[in-house]
């Protein structure tokens, strides 16, 4: 019917032929089936030019050996490198902080998110408020302040804590336990207030009903978080925990503020630590972008598991 | 509260463009602060030659030189522009432009333990040959053969790096210690246990991120390294386990010594620590003094610079340590011209005299080491004492070159990361593990 | 009764613990602020301290950086534009997509929806070398478009804003196509300003990605007067600069603001994020 309109009209107003064609090209550009398209084409045309295309590129390096003016391809040599002591020190370390800022930074802020919705609590905006402060500082600065907080003089306050529980001054930036407590805590301090505003967002959106239904049935407090908030928390829960987990092998920077990019016996090194350290520092390309490679695998298996695991794809087709 | 809200959004907008305002004007206040420098500006038809460093005070060597060429060569101006960034990101960012064959300046400086990275591939810096062969002769000539590659040399040297002993007098008058007796690394010894028996101080300190300032220049002085000079790891040999076994001795044997606070001896932790009478020595190169300077100026007329305790009786009694080459890059808009501006900077007889004066280095050709600039008084003189050159002049044979390859980095940093940690620092593995354990990471990537 | 007193003591007890959290949290802050007053190079030998020596205390730290640290500022000015940039490009281009994928069928939807989500789990370090030599022979490095560019690409807001945009009224598209709207009219007259809650949370969570971005316009940024604050005060941190002041009340400097910021504008952000929730 729309045609016909518009062939009448065409046939009709003959004085306006010459915006015809372009009237034809707006129709086409507005029709439903091509909007989305156009939506979405400046991120397609994006991520072709700045993901898709650099991604490639990195999986080529990855078979290459790069030197100014040299390139040549040498097969797996990058491959068969990247088992090496270094690389399973940096893996050990970048798990390990996974596991450790997975646990705190899904159920501290979970728990403060619940705190924080009860109705115990006055001062709500500040206390959020105080806890989403940190995030606002860099990791740059943040990590500045804990290095002098945690100096390895007597005078610092971590030390002075320390000397008040009786032990010795510790040096912080040089043991194996204490270097992996400083990222972990670094990046907790910074991320979970963030998490804290997911987990509040969501609380919200349960319905006081259920609550009440609850009270009438004489549930306690804990009865009421384990069958009711925690199971409507779970979308967030995953979510939170999805992203803790990409952003905790992606670690680097929570590394470097406190070492460079070389920490005694390695103590701090992390994968993406590895990758800087050898593709750049140490002029070796192909080798950086072999790890990479490897630590995108990782990244998606362990994702993938995980999102399989917790439902997150069967929720999908629904 | 929207009200007060754009009053906030002003407010702040307005401090930032007060304080950027403000802060145009008084370039000549910051002069520490400088990062960026540039000369030639208003020339008509100057050639642009861009600079990048990672020490800012090395472009007071260049600006100062471009202004002397530039009334020099009317003709050939130049418009040279400087600029420091921090060390890591100067030589990543090098050697990113050096691979891409873009964005790179026209001369840099190069750290020593970096170079050999930058002559891997097709080498993309201009050789100097013809500025460098005819000044060989009446210079240190190991700190040239440090940058070069099958006959080409790259790099102009900054300095000779010559590495000796700096006591603070005060602590050892108070032991009673005369430094003159102090000839070998027994003497040392000896006179550490006298200063930790009669002060509150120890001798010396052990760095675990210190490799050029204990390890390196102490097992050069007995003409061992971490390469031999066909390349191969060294690291693992006798001399060096004995070495180390000297450090660790000096720690938890003979407890002259403890560990360097804040890692190295560049540190802000050890300059309030050596400024308070920490310790009673330090083992660094020349161009150290500049960090008295800036960093502990308490102690000045308290420092004497003395040569290194020698392995024996005759034996070598320093090392060259250090060091930063100056190169010309393939990128440069006019090869030519950088080159002769660089050798015209850096490696004439007034250049050589300007890394004495502006910057305090010892430099490389020592046919300057007596003449009237260098002797005339400066700062140094006035903190130091003037026996400077004379100790220089006397150590000069005793330098002896150094094998750089291009697993360099992977050396200093196994050591810093691993050998330190378990020989120096938990005390929980022997020299000869260690550093065999060191040796065969790095035989691995070779 | 016995109830009511329960509540009395718990109502203690919860704000009391909370106050203490807050005020550990908020420690490190305070502790800088409290410290930026204390000469540099004392601070970077001992460390922040409980002891506080108020003899020794000045505000020559800010003098030098208001009176002879132009660097800094152009740095802060720099961090301010390539963040509007950011935030501007990013949010037109995400809410875009989001809106697209969560209004429309069409064919290829949920391919596009898992790129986006496999986009998310890329590690940026791969692409980062890639990346440089595009960047290098585009001739853009040491420019704002090099760092931002690549900051384009939000997956974390596309996913956020088809989130958000799926609870929005598709009655009211019809009624507008009625009217004879176009799809971008409806677009930019009507959903976008409905997504305004959104926007908001996500401008503050790209720009707060963008002022604290690191690795990236590291290798991108070449001048100094081209620097962002984090590069420019990691630059300070090193053993070979003696601009500790800078580095102390520079970073006091750099916080401060954002959160006065945040504190004005917290409620439309929480907003934000409270009514997008996230359904798995």
């Amino acid at each position: 019917m729309s045609s016909d309109l518009q062939s009448s009209n065409a046939s009709s107003e003959l004085q306006k032929k010459p915006f015809k064609e372009p009237n034809k090209l707006l129709k086409f550009l507005n029709s439903k089936k091509v909007v989305p398209y156009i939506f979405v084409f400046p991120f397609i045309i994006s991520f072709l030019v700045l993901t898709l295309y650099p991604a490639v590129h990195g999986i080529i390096m990855s078979f290459q050996k790069i030197l100014p003016g040299q390139v040549e391809f040498i097969g797996l040599e990058n491959y068969s490198r990247v088992a090496n002591a270094n690389f399973y020190k940096a893996l050990s370390n970048t798990s390990i902080y996974v596991i450790l800022t997975v646990l705190i930074l899904t159920i501290v802020p979970m728990l403060l998110a619940v705190l924080l919705d009860s109705k115990y609590l006055k001062f709500k905006t500040f206390f959020r408020a105080s806890l989403f402060i940190p995030a606002l500082t860099s990791t740059i600065v943040g990590g500045m302040i804990f290095r002098l907080m945690f100096s390895e003089t007597d005078s610092s306050v971590a030390n002075q804590i320390v000397s008040l529980l009786g032990m010795e001054s510790v040096d912080w930036r040089y043991n194996a336990w204490s270097a992996m407590f400083l990222m972990v805590i670094l990046g907790s301090w910074r991320w979970i207030g963030v998490n804290l505003l997911y987990f509040l967002a969501q609380l919200q959106s349960i319905s006081a009903e259920l609550y009440e239904a609850a009270d009438i049935d004489g549930a306690n407090g804990f009865q009421k978080l384990r069958f009711i908030t925690i199971p409507h928390l779970k979308p967030i829960i995953i979510f939170v925990s999805t992203i803790t987990i990409i952003n905790g092998f992606r670690m680097f920077e929570e590394s470097f503020v406190f070492w460079e990019t070389s920490s005694p016996g390695n103590v701090g090194l992390t994968v993406v630590g590895y990758i800087y350290q050898q593709g750049i520092g140490q002029n070796d390309m192909g080798f950086g972008s072999a790890i990479g490679v490897v630590l995108m695998l990782i990244i998606f298996v362990i994702s993938i598991i995980y999102l399989i695991l917790t439902g997150t794809f069967k929720r999908g087709d629904e | 509260m929207k009200k007060s809200l754009l009053f906030l959004i002003i407010g702040l907008m307005s401090m930032v463009l007060i304080a950027c305002g403000g802060g145009g004007d008084d370039d000549d206040a910051a002069s520490e602060a400088e990062e960026t420098a540039v000369v030639g500006e208003d020339l008509e038809d100057a050639t642009e030659i861009t600079f990048w460093t990672f020490v800012g005070q090395h472009m007071d060597l260049y600006s100062d030189a471009a202004e002397r060429w530039n009334e020099e060569n009317p003709d050939r101006p130049i418009k040279l522009s400087a600029e420091t960034y921090p060390f890591e990101q100067m030589h990543n960012n090098l050697l990113l432009a050096v691979q891409s064959g873009q964005g790179g300046p026209d001369i840099a400086d190069i750290e020593i333990g970096q170079f050999s990275n930058y002559l891997q591939g097709e080498v993309q810096l201009e050789p100097m040959n013809e500025y460098v062969e005819p000044v060989l002769e009446n210079a240190v000539s190991s700190r040239f053969e440090n940058y070069a590659q099958d006959g080409n040399y790259y790099g102009i040297p900054t300095h000779v790096g010559a590495t000796v002993m700096y006591y603070n007098t005060e602590i050892m008058e108070e032991a009673g210690v005369d430094i003159e007796s102090i000839q070998t690394w027994d003497d040392f010894v000896a006179a550490g246990e006298q200063v930790v028996a009669n002060t509150d101080s120890v001798m010396w300190n052990v760095g675990t991120e210190d490799w050029l300032m204990d390890m390196w220049p102490m097992i050069s002085q007995q003409e061992s390294d971490a390469f031999n000079d066909q390349g191969e790891v060294i690291l693992d040999n006798q001399t060096n386990i004995d070495t180390l076994q000297f450090l660790q001795d000096a720690i938890y044997e003979h407890e002259i010594a403890e560990l360097t606070p804040g890692g190295m001896n560049q540190s802000e932790e050890f300059y309030g620590y050596f400024s308070e009478g920490g310790a009673a020595s330090i083992l660094a190169p020349l161009w150290y003094m500049g960090r008295f300077l800036d960093n502990m100026p308490d102690l000045e007329g308290k420092i004497a610079i003395r040569p290194l305790p020698a392995w024996e009786e005759g034996g070598d009694r320093s090392a060259g340590m250090g060091g930063t080459g100056t190169v010309v890059t393939n990128q440069a808009e006019d090869p030519e011209l950088a080159k002769e501006f660089l050798a015209y900077a850096k490696l004439s007889e007034e250049g050589n005299i300007k890394l004495w004066t502006e910057l305090g280095f010892d430099p490389p050709r020592w046919d300057t080491w007596e003449s009237e600039e260098v002797r005339a008084d400066n700062k140094y003189y006035d903190y130091f004492g003037d026996g400077i050159f004379d100790m220089l002049l006397e150590v000069r044979e005793e330098i002896n070159p150094l094998n750089f390859t291009e697993h360099t980095p992977d050396i200093i940093s196994e050591y810093h990361t691993n050998v330190t940690q378990t020989v120096l620092r938990q005390n929980n593995q022997t020299p000869e593990e260690a550093l065999k354990a060191a040796a065969d990471v790095v035989r691995d990537q070779q | 009764m016995n109830t009511k007193k329960e509540n009395v003591a718990l109502k203690w007890i919860a704000n009391i613990s909370f106050a203490i959290i807050s005020l550990i949290v908020l420690f490190p802050i305070i502790g800088l602020l409290v410290s930026s007053f204390r000469p540099s190079s004392d601070l970077m030998r001992d460390g922040i301290s409980f002891t506080i020596d108020f003899s020794n205390m000045n505000v020559d730290n800010y003098m030098y950086i208001f009176n002879e640290a132009s660097q800094y500022w152009s740095w802060y000015g720099n961090s301010l534009m390539i963040s509007g940039m950011t935030i501007v490009l990013s949010l037109f281009f995400s809410s875009m997509v989001g809106y697209a994928l969560a209004m429309y069928d069409f064919k290829g939807r949920n391919l596009f929806f898992v790129l986006v989500l496999l986009i998310l789990m890329i590690p940026f370090e791969i692409l980062m070398l890639p990346l440089y030599q595009m960047m290098v022979s585009a001739q853009i490095v040491d420019t704002y478009f090099a760092v931002v560019l690549p900051l384009i690409v939000a997956p974390v807001a596309v996913f956020f804003f088809r989130q958000y945009a799926m609870g929005l009224p598709k009655e009211l598209m019809d009624a507008a196509r009625i009217d004879g709207s176009t799809e971008y009219g409806i677009f930019f007259k009507i959903m976008l300003p409905l997504m305004g809650p959104s926007l908001a949370a996500m401008a503050i969570l790209q720009g707060l990605a963008s002022w604290n971005n690191f690795l990236w316009p590291l290798l991108v940024l070449r001048s100094n007067d081209m620097f962002t604050l984090p590069i420019g005060l990691a630059t300070l941190l090193t053993p070979y600069g003696n601009n500790y002041d800078i580095l102390i009340a520079g970073s006091v400097l750099t916080i401060i603001p954002i959160i006065i910021l945040f504190i004005f504008f917290q409620r439309y952000f929480v907003a934000g994020l409270t009514s997008g929730g996230v359904k798995g």
